[in-house]
């Protein structure tokens, strides 16, 4: 308290002292009765010491340093006077400021934005660690450590491991571009191989290694060439023979074709005589009504045969004499055989030629089935449920054919001669468009505004 | 006795096989899904030797795949991404349903998508793997490029489809690799050999198209897929091989501003540019053959083998150091194609397309090609010809004579290029004229009207030339089956000596020396068919039969046409 005082005293008595806000109740401090109060204790020290004229004389020093950045007292009478030579004129001009209004009131800024500015004329204070460094003599330490490490070729261990990280993979994390993008990059994908570093039990076990190819999958399902040229009678401009020729191809085609309609209409043909005529149209009303006398006694006296018939009992004689002739009998073909075999012998000549023969026929047989199966590795499978169907052969008719390029008109397609001719080397099976089918009935309503019309 | 019991169908073909409904579960796919992933990974159903086994016991027909080739599939990573994709539009479906927006707009962003790269590698462990199986790619790139924005399938397919072509054809075009191009009612077919391998592709007529509906587009779609990006990694590397950059740059001149660089994709589709190289090369090296001194056989091989390049390489000169101008009404891009790909240059109308390069004004032109009856203003210095002469030119091997394409004249025949006849098959008379041509004759010129004459005559020619040996020795064996019929019908022999005559060609020292070259060769034939046994004979007799009546017809055949039509209107 006695230096609060002091230092009150000590700025009061300071010359020429200017205080801000006028002192009135400086007096008042003073004046009044004294409360007597014990001093040997600290708590009345803080409860009865009167510190409002300190207070009030550092508020007032720190006004005026944060208003005019320093004591007015210490400030020159320049800064603080001016010579009063009446009111200035104001430099008005009324249309430019009409026009500068807008921007103006723009450019002003917010009142909220002015009541939060530092207003305050007290420089902040300085960072004291600004120049200096925490740990500073522990990092030199490291740094200089690291440094002759560097120098001996002996990288740190986070750089190490960063070092051995696998790449990261940003690939997969971008986009993946649509195959069918029309600027999508190719590269060289036969070139060098890619090298597996990694283990290779480990790869198989993560199930990161690509399981091979079977060889047999890269064989094509069938011998025929990718694209089969047209005929020569195909040409544009075709040469007379070549084109007859095309045609007759074309026609026996059409005419097996025509047949096998004709074929389906014969059998599909009502026989004249299935049809009902007025007599066998009668016939069937007046079915039973007439009786006919059926002769079933025939049958009964048949069966009556059968079961009359009956085993007799053979007699020992006649067992002994069967046994004899069996015997006899298989003498007779065991002698047979025996004399067979003899002339066999003088036989040899025709046996030769039998056996050469059926050696022959097996061999023709071979070469016919080895020719069937190369045949077959070049006709169409039967690959589902539908056989695979040739597209008509394009033809064009001896009027039909152009006399020069421009005039000319394409005939067939060349997207279904590609379909079909993948579904000719069994690559793919032929199909037929999905029908639709309709689960349930189309219940039909008449709108109201329709009615009305009609 | 004893042991376990047999089941059926346990064992065997039964269980190597499995439907395609069961392998579909097998994988969890759809249907569609299914179809994709076999096509992709080009699995294909198989037909069993024994249905019934294999089916169980029934007999309703099936699609069969072998067991292991699903097996094989169940390792595919793809499958999963399939399964995600369906996720995928099962959540989109259901934010769409809610009217969730940001939702739909999240899930757009990860799309889930896949690469084929791998099942390429692993479907064509080599270049020359896929480089054999690029005829599918081709034709299918080709058509699909040439579709229109419909909607029958997507526009950035078509798109993709277009840059490839364009790349192939391009490539064609600097590599000089075309051999044969077919012009038929269908399609044009062309045929190039690329590092050994002749592929085969189809390109169909601008505007031809009408979408076919029992066509399947989606699994078209699907092998489109598959196949451009087969394709583009072929091209890559073909462009690898020629050190061209890749994707294709046109060559630009240093007069050319910023805006032509934009539209480079234009002008390569024009294909009027040549490509930029990544080392720039003022010419392409010529590879030499290196020469060792051989022996016999080799030393002929190796002259056969020189011979056949050097052809090789003048066709591959065909057309250079002429100067074509393409009309409006002839096909631009085949035409520019094939011009290019041997040696000439080409230019257009500026209005028809982007990258003609000089005007019909232009006094240097040679040929200006012409698919009119008439033209009205005719440039002296020049031929006008009909399109046909390309195309037949290039099948020839050489540059056909432009007498018979010239504008308004009736084009002969377009043959194919793919025939190959054997001898006794029918070969149509322009096909003999043509190798007469080839082989250097020159048919003599005469006027118009007699030229149909003209022709008889030489395909007569031709005829007698090539089967002149044929003949000599057919009268020869039939004077010898006379000598021996008679021989074994009577007793005596009517024997007579005939004073012998002296030939014109014998007197010739030269003449001499071959004709008794060839009556040795007669006698030493006579002799060999004299000691043949009987049943050999009679083999003989029948085939040499069979020659002799092929030789007829084809004779009569020949006749037959020419008396059929002598005025040249072949469809009457």
């Amino acid at each position: 308290m006695a230096a609060v005082k002091r230092l009150k005293r000590v700025a009061a008595a300071q010359p020429g002292f200017m205080s801000f806000k006028s002192s009135a109740g400086s007096d008042d401090l003073n004046s009044g009765q004294r409360k007597r109060v014990n001093k040997n204790k600290k708590k009345n020290w803080n409860k009865h010491s009167d510190i409002q004229d300190v207070e009030e004389f550092l508020d007032d020093v720190r006004l005026q340093e944060r208003a005019t950045g320093g004591l007015i007292s210490e400030k020159p009478d320049d800064s603080l006077f001016f010579v009063d030579i009446g009111e200035q004129r104001k430099y008005v001009q009324p249309e430019v400021q009409e026009g500068k209004k807008g921007k103006k009131s723009k450019s002003r800024p917010l009142r909220i934005d002015l009541i939060l500015q530092h207003d305050s004329l007290v420089p902040p204070p300085k960072d004291i660690l600004a120049h200096q460094q925490p740990n500073a003599k522990k990092l030199r330490r490291i740094a200089e450590n690291a440094e002759k490490l560097a120098a001996m070729g002996v990288l740190p261990r986070r750089q190490k491991r960063l070092l051995n990280r696998r790449p990261a993979i940003t690939a997969s994390k971008s986009k993946t571009t649509a195959n069918n993008f029309p600027d999508r990059p190719y590269y060289d994908l036969w070139g060098g191989d890619a090298k597996e570093t990694a283990d290779p039990y480990y790869l198989e076990q993560t199930g990161k290694k690509r399981v091979k190819r079977p060889e047999k999958l890269n064989s094509k399902p069938s011998v025929l060439p990718a694209v089969e040229v047209i005929a020569p009678g195909g040409s544009y401009n075709p040469d007379f023979f070549s084109h007859q020729a095309l045609l007759l191809e074309a026609h026996e085609v059409e005419v097996k074709r025509e047949r096998a309609e004709l074929r389906i209409e014969r059998q599909l043909a009502v026989n004249r005589e299935d049809t009902a005529t007025e007599e066998t149209v009668f016939q069937e009303l007046v079915e039973g009504l007439v009786e006919e006398e059926e002769d079933e006694d025939e049958e009964e006296e048949a069966v009556s045969i059968r079961g009359g018939l009956q085993q007799e009992k053979k007699t020992e004689k006649e067992r002994r004499r069967e046994r004899a002739d069996k015997i006899k009998s298989q003498q007779k073909q065991a002698a047979r055989v025996f004399t067979d075999k003899k002339q066999q012998l003088f036989q040899l000549r025709s046996i030769q030629a039998t056996l050469k023969r059926g050696e022959q026929q097996t061999r023709e047989r071979v070469a016919q089935r080895k020719a069937n199966q190369e045949a077959e590795k070049s006709m169409p499978r039967r690959l589902g449920r539908l056989r695979f169907q040739a597209q008509d052969l394009e033809v064009q008719l001896s009027d039909e054919i152009p006399g020069s390029l421009r005039t000319l008109k394409p005939e067939g397609s060349v997207l279904k001669d590609r379909f079909k001719s993948m579904q000719k080397r069994n690559m793919i099976e032929p199909r037929e468009r999905a029908k639709f089918k309709r689960r349930h009935k189309v219940k039909y309503v008449e709108k109201r505004a329709f009615r009305e019309i009609t | 006795m004893g042991g376990l019991q047999k089941k059926k169908y346990e064992r065997g073909s039964a269980t190597n096989y499995i439907t395609r409904n069961k392998a579909r579960k097998k994988l969890q796919l759809s249907l569609a899904d299914f179809r994709r992933l076999c096509i992709l990974k080009g699995i294909y159903p198989h037909e069993p030797k024994h249905k019934k086994k294999v089916n169980k016991g029934s007999t309703a027909p099936r699609t069969f795949y072998l067991f292991k080739d699903i097996r094989f599939l169940l390792h595919e990573p793809i499958v999963r991404k399939f399964r995600e994709y369906k996720v995928f539009v099962r959540k989109l479906r259901k934010a769409y349903g809610k009217a969730e927006w940001t939702g739909v707009e999240r899930l757009r962003d990860n799309k889930p998508g896949y690469k084929l790269d791998h099942i390429i590698k692993e479907r064509y462990p080599t270049f020359i793997d896929a480089l054999r199986d690029i005829d599918d790619a081709l034709s299918m790139c080709f058509l699909f490029s040439t579709f229109a924005r419909t909607g029958k399938c997507h526009v950035q397919t078509i798109t993709l489809c277009r840059r490839l072509t364009v790349e192939w054809m391009n490539y064609v075009v600097t590599s000089r690799s075309l051999r044969k191009v077919f012009l038929s009612i269908k399609g044009i077919y062309y045929q190039a050999e690329v590092l050994g391998q002749l592929i085969t592709w189809l390109v169909p007529y601008q505007f031809a198209h009408d979408h076919p509906t029992d066509v399947d587009y989606r699994v078209m779609a699907t092998f489109t897929e598959m196949y451009t990006t087969l394709f583009g990694f072929i091209n890559f590397r073909l462009y690898q091989t020629l050190n061209l950059v890749y994707p294709p740059k046109p060559v630009l001149d240093g007069t050319l501003s910023v805006e032509m660089f934009s539209c480079a994709q234009q002008k390569l589709s024009a294909l009027s540019a040549s490509l930029a190289r990544v080392v720039a090369t003022a010419e392409e090296e010529e590879n030499q053959l290196d020469l060792f001194p051989t022996e016999g056989e080799d030393q002929e091989n190796m002259q056969a083998r020189e011979k056949e390049q050097k052809e090789q390489e003048a066709q591959k000169r065909l057309f250079e150091g002429l100067k074509f101008f393409l009309n409006r009404e002839v096909p631009r891009e085949s035409l520019a194609f094939i011009l290019r790909c041997f040696g000439a240059e080409v230019s257009w109308d500026k209005s028809l397309c982007i990258g003609g390069t000089y005007e019909v004004t232009d006094e240097t032109i040679t040929h200006q090609i012409v698919d009119r009856p008439d033209m009205d203003k005719q440039y002296i210095n020049r031929y006008y010809i009909q399109p046909q002469w390309v195309f037949d030119s290039v099948n020839a091997q050489m540059r056909l004579p432009v007498e018979d394409y010239f504008l308004g004249t009736t084009l002969p025949p377009h043959l194919s290029p793919f025939v190959e006849e054997k001898d006794g098959d029918y070969v149509p008379p322009e096909k003999l004229k043509l190798m007469a041509l080839q082989r250097g004759e020159k048919p003599v010129q005469e006027d118009d009207e007699e030229e149909e004459e003209e022709d008889d005559e030489e395909e007569e020619e031709e005829d007698e030339e090539e089967d002149d040996v044929d003949d000599e020795e057919l009268t020869e064996e039939k004077n010898l089956k006379k000598m021996e019929g008679t021989r074994a019908q009577g007793k005596t022999l009517a024997v007579k000596v005939t004073p012998g005559k002296v030939k014109p060609w014998e007197t010739g020292s030269v003449g001499n020396k071959v004709r008794l070259e060839q009556e040795e060769k007669a006698e030493e034939k006579r002799l060999a068919i004299m000691m043949m046994k009987k049943k050999e004979k009679y083999l003989y007799d029948k085939i040499m039969f069979g020659k002799k009546r092929t030789t007829r017809e084809v004779s009569l055949t020949i006749g037959v046409k020419n008396g059929e039509s002598p005025k040249g209107d072949k469809y009457s």
